[in-house]
């Protein structure tokens, strides 16, 4: 039986068995490969190698056309890196050009600080230091915002709607097991941010 | 021993207000992030008073959004970017 996370001296401590870690780091790697950047496969061409690093669109050269239709985005990432500007197209834009990779790779880095801690327990329990601690709570918010894409939750109604779903536990829910892993996430990075706030 | 300040019109003081503070940082409520985490974000990030934080994360609660942060252009997008590193769904926009 799971134990949420509590404060001990400079440690914060949880008790998962196997299984409950083995889920955790699944949904944390599921968000760490949707948000890992795609790698950017050099060109040859020095000149267009540094502009990529630097966030800069390659130069359009004629019958380029490629770059004319951008591959759809999966609505789950435009939740985790949404638009920047609500009524500026161009400005949005640019923001994302300069950030998102940026971003992109560091919250990559921070889901594989989290998997790693998991990866190492002290019997049944995960003991984390400050770092950790705080590199656990963002990765759940990101493993959740995930989840809660795919469960459709867009509003506070749909949020209080899937603790229904949950106790009404219908066999015929297809979502029922990501709805279940959803709300022990919630209930797991609720008790780290109370012992993180010292409560 | 003091010099008196050179005297400045309203005008210039809300002259200089408005090129140093026209952009804001806003966060927008949404299902999934928890209020205990918003608060904690505001805090640890801003170095808010747990009082502020958790004033501005019922603001985001209730009225759907809240202004975090206002001042220049490029302190605003740093802002906008750490928001959205923890996973809260911020915006910024020229404040007027």
């Amino acid at each position: 039986m799971a134990r949420a996370f509590r404060r001990k001296g400079d440690r914060f401590v949880a008790r998962l068995d196997d299984d409950e870690r083995g889920v955790v780091m699944w949904l944390l790697e599921q968000a760490r490969e949707l948000l890992a950047p795609e790698p950017r496969e050099p060109t040859g061409d020095p000149f267009d190698d540094l502009v990529a690093r630097m966030g800069l669109p390659r130069l359009k050269e004629e019958g380029d056309l490629a770059d004319e239709v951008p591959a759809p985005r999966d609505p789950a990432l435009e939740r985790l890196l949404p638009s920047a500007h609500r009524e500026d197209p161009a400005l949005a834009e640019e923001f994302r050009r300069l950030t998102e990779h940026g971003l992109r790779e560091r919250k990559a880095g921070n889901l594989a600080t989290a998997i790693s801690a998991l990866m190492a327990p002290e019997g049944d329990k995960v003991r984390l230091d400050q770092n950790q601690a705080q590199a656990m709570v963002v990765a759940l918010t990101d493993a959740r915002l995930l989840l809660g894409e795919r469960l459709g939750l867009r509003t506070d109604e749909d949020s209080d709607a899937l603790q229904d779903r949950l106790e009404a536990a219908s066999e015929e829910d297809p979502q029922l097991y990501l709805a279940a892993c959803y709300d022990f996430l919630t209930w797991l990075q609720e008790s780290l941010i109370q012992a993180l706030m010292g409560r | 021993m003091s010099i008196a300040p050179a005297e400045l019109s309203q005008a210039d003081i809300e002259q200089d207000l408005w090129v140093d503070r026209p952009w804001i940082t806003l966060v927008w409520n949404d299902p999934v992030n928890l209020m205990s985490y918003v608060t904690y974000v505001f805090q640890t990030y801003f170095g808010y008073s747990l009082e502020k934080a958790e004033r501005l994360m019922l603001d985001v609660h209730q009225k759907g959004r809240a202004v975090v942060s206002n001042g220049p252009r490029e302190k605003m997008e740093r802002d906008t970017e750490a928001m959205q590193g923890y996973g809260l769904w911020a915006t910024l926009q020229r404040d007027d």
